[in-house]
């Protein structure tokens, strides 16, 4: 990437990339991931505001629209929706041509993935002496909330990231209502409005 | 817990090579969602590794630790009968499928998302995405309506990170212990109402 246009990308998102050669670049990626495992609280989606920090404000990995979208990608996608990490770390990889960004989204993957496995292996081998701990319970009862704090955070982060017009707002609310009095397919609302943007009713 | 088998799971337990390809048929069958539904069927109920009762405590485990809820399940599923190896097998196969999926899809959007048609269906699937982010807080608001001082909790942590932009990890370093303290059980004086997940 021309580094006019790295000027200019910083200049509107006010990140400061780092020049690091295509190794270096990977081992950043992956230590940052590695350091956030341990606090992928409630499922992981609690760490999506960090996410959107490190990779947005923080590293120049992507614009906060291609956040937008990436995260709407992991969402669409079958399986587990934290791999959206996969996708982060390939967005860090890309200036450096599709190859460095496969090898970085698979670091960035199991960098997110490895201390929560590890820890989670010694949990279930140690799970009769932990279950009835006062740790145990303590943790459980007092996380909770806090979880529920970060998810409200990561809901409006979100919703200021996408950074729709006021139909796209009013689809959003639509939808969160939806998701919690019925149990249609969440792949039905992407799809119907995905064709309001088609049809340009919802812009950003 | 992995002493005795229960009864109702097979005397065999699942090698390395069958953790591999269980995961990976939840995997597969999964896809448009109820991925936990589906670990269950497949594990409990076709395959017979495990009863019900020790799923159900897996769910419990995979729920309380750091990381995705369903990895940590099928890592809890690799782990119960193969330890560390069984636990990486399972997870290569909850992953294989939709990783390798999801990287072609990634590959497609950072070569094409310029491309002012894709920008359009893009910024309506970003507002319906924006909603599903929307609800994850209101799902599991009911657990704690009825106890006020999760509910001071989860507005000091909302507000901290909304409005002050306090960042995750010193947030739950911080509030983290101080929530802990606040819960922690005092046999001697009637517990805090107790969260629906018992």
């Amino acid at each position: 990437m021309p580094a006019v246009l790295i000027a200019v990308a910083s200049a509107a998102t006010s990140c400061t990339p780092m020049r690091l050669n295509d190794l270096g670049h990977l081992l950043q990626v992956m230590g940052t991931f590695l350091g956030l495992s341990l606090f992928s609280l409630g499922g992981g989606n609690t760490l999506l505001t960090e996410y959107h920090h490190l990779s947005v404000e923080q590293y120049c990995w992507l614009r906060p629209s291609q956040f937008a979208d990436i995260y709407a990608l992991a969402e669409a996608a079958p399986g587990p929706s934290s791999m959206i990490v996969g996708l982060l770390g390939m967005g860090a990889g890309w200036p450096e041509g599709p190859g460095w960004a496969l090898l970085s989204a698979y670091g960035a993957e199991i960098a997110i993935l490895l201390p929560s496995t590890l820890l989670m292996v010694v949990a279930c081998l140690s799970w009769n002496r932990l279950r009835d701990s006062p740790w145990r319970v303590a943790f459980e009862r007092g996380l909770g909330p806090i979880t529920l704090g970060i998810l409200f955070a990561v809901g409006v982060k979100i919703l200021k990231t996408a950074d729709t017009n006021a139909a796209g707002v009013v689809v959003s609310l639509l939808v969160c209502v939806l998701m919690l009095r019925t149990r249609i397919s969440p792949l039905w609302f992407m799809a119907v409005a995905g064709g309001l943007g088609v049809f340009g009713l919802i812009n950003r | 817990m992995t002493e005795s088998p229960a009864p109702g799971t097979t005397p065999s337990p699942p090698g390395l090579r069958q953790l591999f390809t269980g995961m990976l048929m939840v995997a597969l069958s999964a896809f448009g969602g109820g991925l936990s539904a589906w670990s269950q069927r497949i594990i409990v109920e076709q395959r017979h590794w495990m009863s019900n009762e020790e799923f159900l405590t897996g769910l419990t485990v995979a729920r309380l630790f750091p990381g995705p809820n369903q990895i940590n399940m099928a890592v809890y599923v690799g782990t119960f009968f193969r330890g560390l190896p069984g636990a990486l097998a399972a997870l290569a196969g909850m992953l294989l499928v939709p990783f390798t999926l999801l990287m072609g899809v990634g590959l497609l959007y950072f070569q094409f998302h310029t491309l002012p048609a894709l920008d359009r269906v893009l910024a309506g699937v970003v507002a319906a995405a924006a909603g599903m982010a929307l609800s994850m807080g209101f799902k599991i608001l009911d657990q704690y309506w009825k106890d006020p001082m999760a509910l001071v909790l989860a507005a000091v942590t909302f507000v901290l990170m909304t409005f002050f932009h306090v960042r995750l990890v010193p947030l739950v370093l911080v509030a983290g212990p101080l929530a802990m303290a606040w819960y922690w059980p005092r046999p001697s004086h009637p517990p805090a109402p107790q969260g629906e997940r018992r």
